[in-house]
């Protein structure tokens, strides 16, 4: 039987986007980056990206090279 | 053990007020410095002019260039030198070693690219609102994709010889940078 508290939340799976889709993850490819950062520039955590742990750590290398070369900001306080 | 040549992309940009003979004269430098190296130029043209995301030495615009190439490690630290070289026209340069597959697939779209040469600088402009349209728009080119992606899982185990198989050389322009520091 179901308990309460499984129906508490939905369970949405959460798949790595780009292990699935095969997305290409390039610092020149600014919207595909800009997806994971929020507002304030910051990089999207992954359980909010859902991205596994290698994509991940792929993700901030390629947003740290973007801001490197000013194609993402590194905050909004420029 | 003989040191293997390896892929490199370089990005740097250059400031948007410059000459055209001052910018041929850069090109021809890194050509120069590059072919003495017995490196090979794969590709090498504008990648785009586009708004910078944060001010570099005052500017607010700049343009990109990129080059693909193969060499030996050695020559990227004489590339950069020679980018260095220029620190007040070039703003900003970075090199990346990319895998061989990557390097074959820009050089097998080197053709297509010249057609697409738009396309590229056109989906970049918008960065600055990217969060706005970070929405359902997926602008990304899938067709690039799966090439990209798989044989960075496979790099790892073929860069055994050498430990950083993604070195990142990236270095500002040697002259100090007073906005830098304090406006970030």
């Amino acid at each position: 039987m179901e308990s309460p508290r499984d129906r508490k939340y939905f369970a949405r799976k959460k798949v790595c986007r780009f292990c699935t889709e095969s997305l290409e993850m390039n610092y020149k490819n600014i919207d595909t980056l800009s997806r994971y950062i929020t507002d304030r520039k910051k990089i999207v955590p992954k359980r909010n990206s859902g991205l596994c742990a290698r994509c991940q750590r792929q993700l901030a290398t390629e947003i740290k090279r973007a801001r490197f070369m000013a194609l993402l900001p590194y905050t909004v306080l420029h | 053990m003989a040191v293997k040549p390896k892929y490199y992309e370089t990005l740097y940009i250059i400031r948007p007020d410059i000459k055209e003979e001052e910018l041929a004269k850069i090109e021809q430098r890194l050509r120069d410095a590059l072919a003495a190296h017995e490196g090979e130029i794969i590709r090498f043209d504008k990648w785009a002019q586009r708004e910078l995301a944060y001010e570099i030495q005052n500017y607010n615009r700049g343009t990109y260039y990129i080059i693909i190439f193969k060499s030996l490690p050695g020559a990227v630290a004489e590339l950069e030198r020679h980018l260095r070289f220029y620190n007040t026209d070039v703003l900003r340069f970075m090199t990346v070693s990319i895998t061989e597959a990557a390097a074959n697939k820009e050089k097998a779209a080197q053709e297509n690219k010249a057609a697409e040469e738009s396309s590229p600088a056109a989906e970049a402009a918008p960065a600055e609102a990217a969060p706005a349209e970070a929405a359902p728009t997926e602008a990304a080119p899938t067709e690039a994709a799966p090439a990209e992606t798989a044989p960075a899982e496979a790099a790892p185990a073929e860069a055994a010889p050498e430990p950083a198989e993604e070195t990142k050389t990236e270095s500002e322009p040697a002259t100090a940078e007073p906005t830098e520091g304090g406006a970030n």
